[in-house]
């Protein structure tokens, strides 16, 4: 399993909706076997595209574990140098509870608990956000999901997921779209929309599916800011393992303090 | 074939002259209309910036802005509650706004109470959630958010009013949403009815650089819409009454609206965009149009009355002889006039100034090629008089007589006129009011307002930092630059708020730290800063400093509006700006910004190209009248009414604004085609009637009733500009309307009173005369003149015709006249005891009469035996061609005196 796995699937599984048919469960089933219970990604590449064309790179390293069922997601930058050490901790709160998400600035040595709103905000400046992906999984939890008829990205036979959130759950976007690989069950892409319009897109090349440890995962992504015409491609540059176990320590926010 | 000729034939066939102009007619239209889409092919650009060049530099940083923020000036909606903002019910409703707000079409940012984040520190905690979110989750909160606005430098006076009751809702909209979109989707009315579904508000104002943009697209839309029908429908009432034919005035307007939809048809083949300045040009082109055909339809119905039994062919020609000269001056006139205003810098003036241009062409050609053609199809043939002739007549005679009693006064009085408008004229002020273009009562100038005193204005002004390397914009004494500059910019009373990255840096800062007051600062490590605004990374902050941290922008609201205030306050903080320490710079933009320099430039540009029209209209003239100081003297009388104009804007304290500086080269253009048309009529008749004072009595008489008339029609046409709803269109009719009347006085009276002593020779008369084959050889008195020089004596003089049985000079007469034969031949005879006896024949070259000139009686009768052309000129005329053309006076001298000389020299061999 792979952070960008992880960061397009994982949490979609994690909740599966009450609200879908069979053959919708079954295709949701199916992706959520495509998690490990954990992982570490030895290195990952945010390129993040402005509107003026201008590339900011990002590079870090992803941890993610499961504890309980819930995940848990470090991410550390290491690139570039004025950055290197930044920390960015995500934990699934679970049923009732809301997620925690801490921050580490070490030119500041601070670490604070983030709550509220910045979910919704860019993830260090990219165009992920870490609600785009709960968005997508509070569209299996609260939303209505259905399936489309089927199509074909690059010639693959692809299920079309429709997310529908439920009125009053908070959700962002209005709907999800999500093209999922018959084959692999790993979403090769989703269109996110706000109102009637597409607001962001997320894509893979076919050619970017690979198999570690028998989980399929995406290991080059492109999230693109339709409105705000910007995007930020993730790259997965090396995966560790997805089986050992990893320490209780690295999702501990008082550990950034340490360096660790 | 001269010109005239081959006017007078393309006259004469004129079905193929309608059947051509049917043709590139249709073409016309197919290129205004598509035929597919039934939609218009021409464009309505309101944007300040389409007045100015593609690459002017105020356009490219709003253009870089643009690529690199995203942003353009927002859609401010501004919602009032009662009693106040802070209340859970009010705070709720401005979230449920701001969500749907959002889903808006082109809609890509919503900055309000609900999407802002209001950073509360607790511990290590930060809440980050947005005000609504806070008054949600703990009701009490809401008492404390007035004091942590105020507090806020990024807040206060931006997301509420002051006085707590006006919630602002910014909105950011994509390119796509164009002042066309903006209408169609109905955009105003979604924010209402959205606003009427939350319910609870009092009153809603929305405003921005679109909706103003689209209300000022309506308006020049509506003006469009209303002033081309009603300069029609007026002039046509115009022409009616004054020609008494239905058809005459039909044809009238046809040919018009023929030129305009080749205008817009030339306008859509270049690409030229109809704006603020070339909206003028439609109702110009009619106004001028129709000037022009009343100058024709005139001629043609006096061809009805002075040629009653003649073939159509026949009038035509009379009538294109008698119009071509004035019409074509006029036109080309017109078109220099138009084409002075090509040195402006702004492409919006050089793109009025050529479809101006091309308009005049086109209803000049028109009334040359196609009305007449129209007319003698139609059969126009109206045999009564044309209404008030006689009360013109009688006018033109009490008006010959003053202009020559009072010659001197009315020269004087034009004279104190140019001196007293220019001092006037020094009073004047550039500048254009921007909102305040709109009626106080209209909504878009009553949303702007609202929202203007609410938040301490309502003109967006964006300054773009450039640090000029990646990562610039996070080194610490540079942003202590922008922070010291961005104090400044608050400090100046012009501006209502301005916001930057810098506070967005000093809050999040505050905040990580507890809300320790000592970290209210810029943190010294570029490091820490970088993190910072990593952490604080957001689409808001993506607005206003790019992922590079290479530039940034400050966004200013300003509370004055109008170009002379924002011009005052840009060039301030221009100086101030440029105090900024290497490597950064400071530009500003947006559309209040380029409004203004667009004011700028063409009120810098308006007085060379009024000097270059003066002296390229006066060097027409001259070259057209053969003579700088025909010319000079035919410039004099246009530029009284430029002056009166100006000074008119100084006394009235009128500024020169986007369409009052046109105003001048316009009205130059237009008004000297009255001079043109008295001059050469006037010179006609001098010629032909061989005086001066006779001749300004007939032209007056000619002319009078069409000038006027053209007048009335220029001035009815520029005066339905009144019904614009825009104050500077309304402007531009009364004070072009004004200018022209003046104009029309100073042609009745200046331009006689200098003519009166003036014999002009125009370029046409040059061209189209005939003294046969080499007269310069064959007429000793024109021998070493050139063929030029030959034909400019004839015209000092007079060219007779004469029929065979013609007594040319009598015996015993007291006649200072020469006369020279050009072709024919006469006799000299003399009487002696009621015998006739005949001394010579004489035929082409022949000079007689000499001894009258020379103060004796005549010695001999001289008698035509065939048609005869003869020159005849006297002392008078002799002593003209000496003070204008000193070179030819003195060959034609010389050759006087060799001819005595030879004569003398035979009389002398038969007496021996």
């Amino acid at each position: 399993m792979n952070a960008g796995r992880w960061l397009c699937l994982g949490l979609l599984a994690a909740n599966l909706s009450a609200h879908a048919d069979a053959a919708t469960q079954k295709v949701l089933d199916c992706m959520r076997a495509n998690i490990p219970p954990s992982l570490q990604i030895k290195e990952v590449e945010l390129a993040s595209v402005d509107r003026s064309g201008a590339e900011r790179l990002l590079k870090g390293k992803v941890y993610v574990s499961r504890d309980s069922g819930l995940i848990r997601v470090l991410l550390r930058i290491s690139k570039p140098n004025d950055l290197d050490g930044a920390a960015y901790l995500m934990r699934e709160g679970g049923a009732g509870k809301k997620d925690d998400i801490f921050l580490y600035l070490p030119a500041l040595q601070r670490v604070r608990k983030i709550s509220g709103g910045s979910a919704d905000a860019p993830l260090l400046g990219t165009d992920f956000s870490y609600n785009d992906m709960k968005q997508l999984q509070a569209a299996f939890g609260d939303s209505q999901t259905s399936l489309d008829k089927p199509t074909t990205i690059e010639q693959r036979p692809v299920h079309v997921l429709q997310l529908q959130p439920a009125a009053g759950s908070g959700a962002r976007y209005s709907r999800v779209r999500t093209y999922v690989d018959q084959k692999t069950c790993v979403a090769l892409k989703a269109e996110f929309f706000e109102g009637n319009s597409l607001r962001k897109e997320l894509s893979a090349p076919a050619d970017s599916l690979k198999r570690a440890d028998g989980y399929w995962y995406l290991s080059d992504l492109l999230m693109r800011d339709v409105k705000e015409n910007t995007s930020t491609r993730l790259k997965v540059v090396g995966v560790v393992g997805s089986e050992q176990e990893l320490p209780s320590r690295l999702f501990d926010p008082t550990s950034f303090y340490r360096g660790n | 074939m001269n010109t005239v000729a081959w006017l007078g034939s393309v006259a004469q066939h004129p079905r193929r002259v309608l059947l051509a102009v049917a043709l590139a007619t249709i073409i016309g239209l197919l290129l205004c209309i598509d035929p597919v889409t039934r939609t218009v092919r021409f464009h309505i650009d309101p944007s300040a910036e389409a007045l100015l060049p593609v690459d002017d530099p105020g356009r490219a940083v709003l253009d870089q802005v643009r690529r690199t923020f995203g942003i353009d000036d927002p859609l401010i909606v501004a919602v009032r509650f009662e009693p106040s903002v802070y209340s859970t019910e009010n705070l709720e409703r401005i979230a449920r706004l701001s969500a749907q707000f959002k889903q808006l079409p082109e809609v890509s940012e919503v900055f309000s109470l609900a999407t802002a984040p209001n950073l509360l520190a607790s511990g290590d905690e930060i809440d980050v959630t947005s005000f609504t979110d806070q008054a949600a989750r703990d009701p009490a909160s809401v008492q404390t958010f007035a004091a942590q606005i105020l507090a806020n430098p990024l807040y206060r006076s931006t997301l509420v009013s002051d006085d707590g009751t006006t919630a602002a809702f910014a909105l950011s909209t994509t390119a796509a949403l164009t002042p066309k979109q903006y209408v169609a989707l109905d955009f105003d009315g979604q924010v209402r009815r959205a606003v009427q579904e939350v319910g609870g508000a009092d009153a809603v104002y929305l405003t921005g650089t679109l909706p103003v943009r689209a209300a000022t697209s309506g308006a020049l839309d509506r003006t469009l819409r209303f002033t081309v029908p009603a300069v029609f429908a007026v002039i046509a009432v115009l022409l009616l009454v004054t020609f008494r034919s239905p058809m005459a005035a039909a044809s009238a307007l046809l040919a018009v609206a023929i030129a305009l939809i080749w205008t817009v048809a030339s306008a859509v083949l270049l690409g030229i965009e109809f704006n603020l300045v070339s909206a003028i040009v439609p109702p110009l082109v009619i106004t001028i149009g129709l000037s022009y055909t009343i100058h024709l339809l005139a001629a043609h119905f006096l061809s009805r009355s002075v040629l009653p039994d003649v073939r159509d062919a026949q009038r035509a020609d009379w009538v294109m002889k008698r119009i071509s000269t004035g019409l074509t001056l006029s036109a080309t006139t017109t078109v220099i006039g138009f084409l002075s205003l090509l040195l402006n810098p702004l492409p919006a003036v050089r793109g009025f100034a050529v479809l101006a241009s091309l308009g005049t062409l086109y209803v000049g050609a028109l009334t040359h090629l196609f009305l007449p053609a129209l007319l003698n199809a139609t059969g126009c043939n109206r045999e009564t008089p044309p209404i008030a002739t006689r009360v013109f007549g009688r006018f033109a005679e009490l008006l010959t007589g003053f202009d020559l009693r009072w010659r001197r006064w009315i020269i004087g009085a034009s004279a104190l006129l140019i001196v007293g408008g220019f001092i006037s004229a020094s009073r004047i002020e550039g500048g254009a009011d921007f909102i305040n273009s709109f009626d106080e009562d209209t909504p878009v100038r009553q949303n702007f307002e609202a929202v203007a005193n609410a938040f301490n204005g309502a003109n967006f002004v964006t300054v773009l930092i450039d640090g000029k390397a990646p990562d610039a914009l996070t080194n610490p004494a540079l942003i202590d630059a922008v922070d010291s500059f961005q104090d400044w910019l608050r400090a100046q009373p012009e501006v209502g708020a301005a916001v930057s990255f810098v506070d967005q840096l000093k809050l999040t800062n505050l905040v990580l730290h507890n809300n320790e007051p000592l970290y209210f600062g810029v943190p010294a490590d570029g490091a820490a800063v970088k993190q910072i605004l990593l952490f604080a990374s957001s689409e808001a902050l993506n607005r206003v400093i790019d992922p590079q941290y290479r530039t940034a922008v400050i966004s200013l609201r300003l509370n004055v509006d109008g170009s002379t205030a924002i011009g005052a306050f840009l060039r301030r903080a221009e100086a101030r700006a440029a105090e900024l320490p290497s490597p950064i710079d400071a530009r500003f933009t947006g559309s209040a910004v380029l409004a203004t320099r667009a004011v700028e430039a063409l009120a810098g540009g308006h007085l060379a190209s009024i000097a270059i029209a003066v002296v390229a209209i006066g060097a027409l003239l001259s070259l057209m009248f053969t003579s700088i100081k025909a010319g000079l003297i035919a410039t004099v009388p246009n530029i009284v009414p430029i002056a009166v104009y100006f000074g008119t804007l100084g006394a009235l304290g009128i500024p020169l604004n986007p369409t009052t500086s046109l105003i001048a080269c316009i009205v130059l253009g237009i008004a000297v085609n009255d001079t043109v048309h008295f001059l050469a009529r006037f010179n006609a008749d001098a010629r032909e009637q061989g005086t001066e004072a006779g001749a300004v009595r007939s032209a007056l008489g000619s002319v009078l009733r069409p000038i006027t008339l053209a007048t009335v029609c220029l001035c009815l046409g520029f005066l339905v500009f009144a019904g614009s709803e825009l104050n500077n269109q309304r402007q531009f009719g009364g004070l072009a309307a004004w200018t022209l009347f003046v104009a029309w006085i100073v042609d009745m009276t200046l331009t006689p009173a200098l003519g009166s002593r003036l014999r002009i020779v125009t370029l046409w008369d040059l061209l189209r005369l005939d003294l046969g084959k080499s007269p310069q050889h064959t007429i000793p008195l024109l021998s070493g003149l050139s063929m030029r020089q030959a034909r400019l004596f004839a015209l000092m003089s007079r060219l007779e015709k004469h029929p065979a049985g013609t007594r040319i000079i009598q015996e015993g007469d007291l006649s200072r006249d020469i006369y020279v034969v050009v072709d024919g031949a006469v006799e000299a005879t003399i009487e002696r005891n009621e015998e006739r006896l005949v001394l010579s024949t004489m035929t082409r070259g022949a000079v007689m009469g000499e001894a009258g000139y020379f103060g004796q009686r005549r010695t001999a009768s001289v008698d035509t035996t065939s048609p005869v052309r003869l020159l005849r000129f006297n002392s008078q005329d002799l002593e003209r061609l000496r003070e204008r053309y000193p070179s030819i006076a003195a060959t034609v001298f010389r050759n006087l005196n060799r001819i005595q000389a030879e004569r003398i020299a035979r009389m002398t061999a038969l007496l021996r």
